[in-house]
């Protein structure tokens, strides 16, 4: 029984379940990873980020919002990117670190707007660093239901 | 006859995958696509769709590592990445199913070839997905719990309690079976 199993028994246990990783012969994948990496490496100032699920590319020190814009994304920015009305706020799902740092503006506009998700950013203001993954709180323009 | 060259150290892996070395990329694939590969099955409870999901980890690791800053191991940020593509995947299979009123994701379980123990086995496939993960990153792959907790962004003691009951499942499991 595991209960009486020490630590390395079950971790023997575990990997003998799991098995060797194998090898992966994907030649098709090796060569695309390779061309995606001599792409990026080719243009060190162009940052690909992921709008919405679809994967964009921005210069960097952009903010998301003129990214979005640039791309066909149309985020909404009602008060037109002067963090007043936060519509155009994005949950960061991945790669916090690599927007610029919250300041105090908009992190008072997302407290005003009841915003509290640490992970919550205005595209009007967050600017581009590195790879991020967005998603866009409210509807995009023109995919509000009709009626 | 061809020898091979020795394997480079990370750090050297790492300055010859940013400059978009061919050779490094190929070392780094051989290296960890495998590995890649078996974190995406226990993360997904299943090798339908794995290989979909390995290309889109590759693909966004590319994107990604010009700006791995080595705060972690190469492996760690690619199955950070990888776990994020599961994530998301997992969320739109749900939301697709919801939506279909399907009954919820299957988990297979892996055929037992070369099995030793196949009650550990089926115990450890019927795992919730979010425990086998922890468990295969901890004694698998060996990774100390430090760096699971950034790999998955949960807290230390979030990853300690999952370990635990991962641990309780697959006794609990075992225990019914017998």
């Amino acid at each position: 029984m595991i209960a009486d199993a020490t630590e390395s028994e079950f971790k023997a246990k575990i990997k003998s379940a799991v098995g060797p990783a194998g090898a992966v012969d994907n030649r098709a994948l090796r060569s695309a990873f390779t061309a995606r990496l001599r792409q990026v490496a080719a243009r060190p100032d162009v940052v690909p980020i992921q709008l919405d699920g679809r994967r964009v590319e921005v210069r960097r020190g952009a903010t998301i919002l003129s990214a979005a814009m640039k791309n066909g994304v149309r985020l909404m920015h009602v008060c037109g990117a002067r963090t007043l009305c936060a519509t155009c706020r994005v949950v960061v799902e991945a790669g916090e670190d690599n927007l610029t740092p919250m300041r105090g503006t908009e992190r008072f506009s997302l407290r005003w707007h009841l915003s509290m998700s640490p992970r919550t950013r205005l595209a009007c203001q967050a600017r581009v660093n590195g790879p991020v993954e967005v998603e866009s709180v409210f509807p995009l323009c023109g995919e509000l239901p009709n009626g | 006859m061809t020898t091979e060259p020795p394997p480079s150290s990370e750090a050297d892996l790492v300055a010859r995958l940013k400059v978009g070395d061919e050779a490094a990329a190929h070392e780094f694939f051989d290296r960890y696509a495998a590995r890649i590969r078996r974190f995406i099955v226990s993360s997904l409870g299943a090798e339908t769709d794995a290989d979909d999901l390995l290309q889109d980890t590759f693909i966004a690791l590319a994107d990604a590592l010009p700006f791995f800053r080595g705060d972690s191991s190469l492996f760690t940020f690619a199955c950070a990445i990888a776990h994020r593509k599961v994530l998301s995947f997992v969320r739109t299979k749900a939301r697709r199913a919801r939506l279909m009123r399907a009954a919820p994701i299957a988990v297979e379980v892996p055929p037992p070839d070369s099995d030793a123990n196949p009650e550990f086995r089926r115990a450890l496939a019927e795992l919730r997905p979010e425990y086998r993960e922890v468990l295969i990153l901890k004694y698998v792959e060996e990774i100390g719990v430090t760096e699971i907790a950034a790999t998955l962004r949960l807290s230390e003691h979030a990853i300690e309690s999952r370990l635990a009951r991962a641990r309780k499942a697959i006794r609990k499991s075992l225990g019914e079976q017998r």
